[in-house]
């Protein structure tokens, strides 16, 4: 049983460079692993840790270049239109290039009405 | 007072991914499924609770909890506290019998933190799970996981905090067991109880309403704390922190998160309370001991990460 995503290679998987736009930050993302545990596991900081599980919002970045799939992602910190334009959960998404992105932590959630 | 409200029923979840949530909660934790309705929703309850469920997983695009239901002994109470409710103010919303499969009515009431609770007095009772009613052996054999035993209360955050734990007292009859004030005397968190356990529900002082800080489930022992930590490892699942200690009600703990970012405690031990006991004070300046008794330090992702 895996809990954060379902298909965890630890030896084949191709890996993609992670940089954070204006910080000198930069690390190693497997296919794998989502951007925000896969910043963890390189001992790099720049985007905050909450959940890891598309609840909190805590990890929200854009994504400023490059591919990537994605999980869905709670809408309490995304709406559709948003997510089209780039703007993820890093614990929901995982790179499929090399990749720029920029954190962009929400404001506190005051109103938003459960669908 | 006590007003005829017996303990937490059940609770109902979001999740993103239903398969997922239900490897969190019944693979991991061990509960029990118990049963699935034509809404997709999941019903499941420790192996020790004698109702048919107390945790109902909802697929949604959103993560948190829909609320929190609350077992009275019996229907005239049910209707008592309906009128109670209407009387200090609450929305109340009746929801038939069967919304929920094999619960009956449930009053449904808003609250000034934002959250939505229900009171409701039937529910089928099938009794412990995997063991007898009569001559019971001392647990099933059966179980996964963590080996959860019951559904036991949750932190819910919000503002004003003081119009729900007043709701909570003056109209449901909890009693305050705990809490933590600042230097001029605001309680900035409030742990309340309607039997002899440290909580039933505990509040804590925060802008955004309706939020949940996590669902939380007996263990027996600290050494099925320390196991359940091995299960998150083994299973690669997201920690938040532990195991450790509370100072708040003393209980060993662990947090960790589902897979919709839900945080889920599983806990041993703990404090008990009366109705004569003076509710326990944690002042401010020692939250982080509050919180977690060996660091003593708070970390930020507690006070924040919330669903």
């Amino acid at each position: 049983m895996d809990n954060n995503n379902s298909e965890v290679r630890f030896d084949s998987d191709q890996c993609h460079l992670v940089r954070i736009d204006k910080q000198d930050v930069a690390f190693s993302a497997a296919e794998s692993r989502n951007l925000l545990v896969a910043m963890e596991q390189a001992r790099q900081s720049g985007i905050y840790v909450g959940c890891r599980g598309g609840g909190c919002g805590k990890c929200r970045i854009r994504v400023l270049d490059g591919d990537y799939a994605s999980k869905r992602m709670s809408r309490a910190w995304v709406s559709p239109q948003e997510e089209a334009e780039g703007v993820v959960l890093a614990c929901r998404i995982f790179a499929r290039s090399e990749m720029v992105i920029a954190p962009y932590p929400p404001e506190l959630a005051h109103s938003y009405q459960t669908p | 007072m006590r007003k005829g409200v017996m303990r937490p029923g059940h609770i109902q979840l979001r999740v993103l991914d239903m398969d997922e949530a239900v490897n969190h909660y019944r693979d991991l934790l061990g509960l029990i499924e118990m049963d699935r309705d034509e809404q997709g929703r999941v019903y499941l309850k420790g192996w020790t609770e004698v109702d048919k469920f107390s945790v109902v997983l909802r697929e949604a695009e959103s993560a948190g909890v829909d609320f929190v239901g609350y077992k009275c002994v019996d229907e005239a109470t049910v209707d008592r506290l309906r009128e109670e409710l209407v009387a200090y103010g609450c929305k109340v919303e009746d929801i038939p019998a069967g919304e929920l499969k094999d619960c009956g009515r449930r009053v449904r009431f808003d609250s000034p933190t934002g959250h939505m609770f229900e009171i409701f007095a039937t529910k089928t009772q099938t009794g412990k799970w995997g063991v007898g009613k009569v001559n019971p052996e001392a647990w099933p054999r059966e179980l996964t996981g963590m080996k959860a035993t019951r559904f036991d209360h949750c932190l819910l955050y919000g503002p004003n905090i003081a119009g729900t734990i007043d709701l909570f007292r003056t109209v449901l009859g909890f009693e305050l067991a705990e809490q933590v004030l600042d230097g001029e005397g605001t309680r900035l968190a409030g742990f309340l109880t309607v039997g002899m356990k440290a909580h039933d529900v505990a509040f804590i002082e925060h802008p955004e309403p309706g939020k949940l800080h996590h669902a939380s489930f007996f263990l027996d022992t600290w050494y099925d704390v320390l196991r359940a930590a091995d299960l998150i490892a083994m299973t690669d699942t997201s920690l938040d922190i532990g195991p450790t200690r509370h100072g708040l009600t003393h209980g060993e703990t662990i947090y960790f998160f589902d897979p919709s970012g839900n945080r889920t405690e599983v806990f041993a031990g703990g404090d008990y309370h009366y109705p004569d006991h003076e509710p326990v004070t944690w002042e401010a300046d020692k939250l982080g001991k509050a919180i977690f008794y060996h660091d003593r330090v708070l970390n930020e992702r507690f006070l924040t990460v919330l669903t």
